[in-house]
């Protein structure tokens, strides 16, 4: 497959998933930390949304689906299937260290695993995962985060997650 | 004069270490190892009277389907890429390794990763 469209579609794959995972687990639903509180707060603050202030703030303190989607592309480059569950089992002690139960991170993990082994039959390699995944966090919360935050907001309660404030 | 690499190649040669460990399996094998470790890790977490599930989305307490599974698997995966399989094609490591974390998950886990709220907190 063409690189570039290859980076291309791994880039959405990688967002739905890393999104759709963390908003299940209720990323924007309370800030786990106190430096998640604070950036939800000053994304407020700017015009933005709380719950996806809670959801960036909680994505930049402890490694959840979008650290584990990019550590298992990696795992699953040097070591295959193996190597997705070895980078599951990583960001699980990661995510205690942080002090994060980390059900989103393991799942993320998990279930990224999955997709690049399914995506490897259409030809998606997983160095285009690794690319796809660094563009989809920029998109969060690189180049506008107010934007970014009351998009995420709408997808919250989509799946009633939104924080109660 | 000291020998070393040489002498622990030979050593290891003579007492078959490598004849033993490193025999390469197949994918069913291999799917049907994580399966089995799977499987054992959380019925030893529920003879331990681990309880199921875990009680809310943000609990820190442990259960028989998170976090037992996951570290089954993730020690599992650490041997099968070191090609490290032992005998019965990787199932009796498996089980081992599936005791093994039903274990450590009722009498170890909340010594090495405590949750925050055991602790004092700092920020009050």
């Amino acid at each position: 497959m063409n690189e570039i469209i290859g980076i291309i579609l791994a880039t959405i794959i990688c967002w739905l998933n890393f999104v759709i995972v963390d908003t299940y687990f209720g990323l924007p639903e309370q800030p786990g930390v106190e430096g998640a509180r604070i950036v939800g707060e000053s994304i407020k603050k700017r015009n933005g949304d709380i719950a996806g202030g809670f959801f960036q703030g909680n994505i930049l303190c402890s490694p959840d689906a979008s650290a584990g989607t990019l550590i298992t592309s990696i795992g699953y480059l040097v070591l295959g299937i193996p190597g997705g569950i070895i980078a599951a089992f990583l960001v699980f002690i990661g995510n205690r260290l942080c002090a994060d139960p980390g059900y989103a991170g393991t799942v993320g993990s998990l279930t990224a695993t999955l997709l690049i082994f399914i995506f490897s039959f259409i030809g998606l390699t997983p160095e285009m995962f690794i690319v796809g995944m660094v563009i989809a966090i920029l998109t969060i919360q690189g180049i506008d985060q107010v934007r970014a935050s009351i998009i995420l907001g709408k997808i919250a309660d989509k799946f009633n997650r939104h924080a109660e404030e | 004069m000291f020998d070393l690499v040489h002498f622990t190649v030979n050593l290891a040669a003579a007492a078959n270490v490598y004849g033993l460990a490193n025999i390469t399996i197949g994918y069913f094998d291999i799917v049907l190892a994580y399966i089995v470790a799977i499987i054992v890790s959380i019925i030893i977490a529920l003879i331990l009277r681990v309880p199921l599930m875990p009680s809310s989305r943000y609990s820190f307490d442990v259960s028989a389907i998170y976090p037992t599974p996951i570290i089954a698997i993730g020690v599992l995966s650490f041997f099968l890429v070191l090609n490290y399989t032992f005998a019965f094609n990787g199932l009796l490591l498996a089980v081992i390794i599936g005791v093994c974390s039903g274990l450590f998950v009722k009498y170890l886990f909340n010594y090495i990763f405590p949750s925050p709220s055991q602790g004092e907190d700092v920020n009050e």
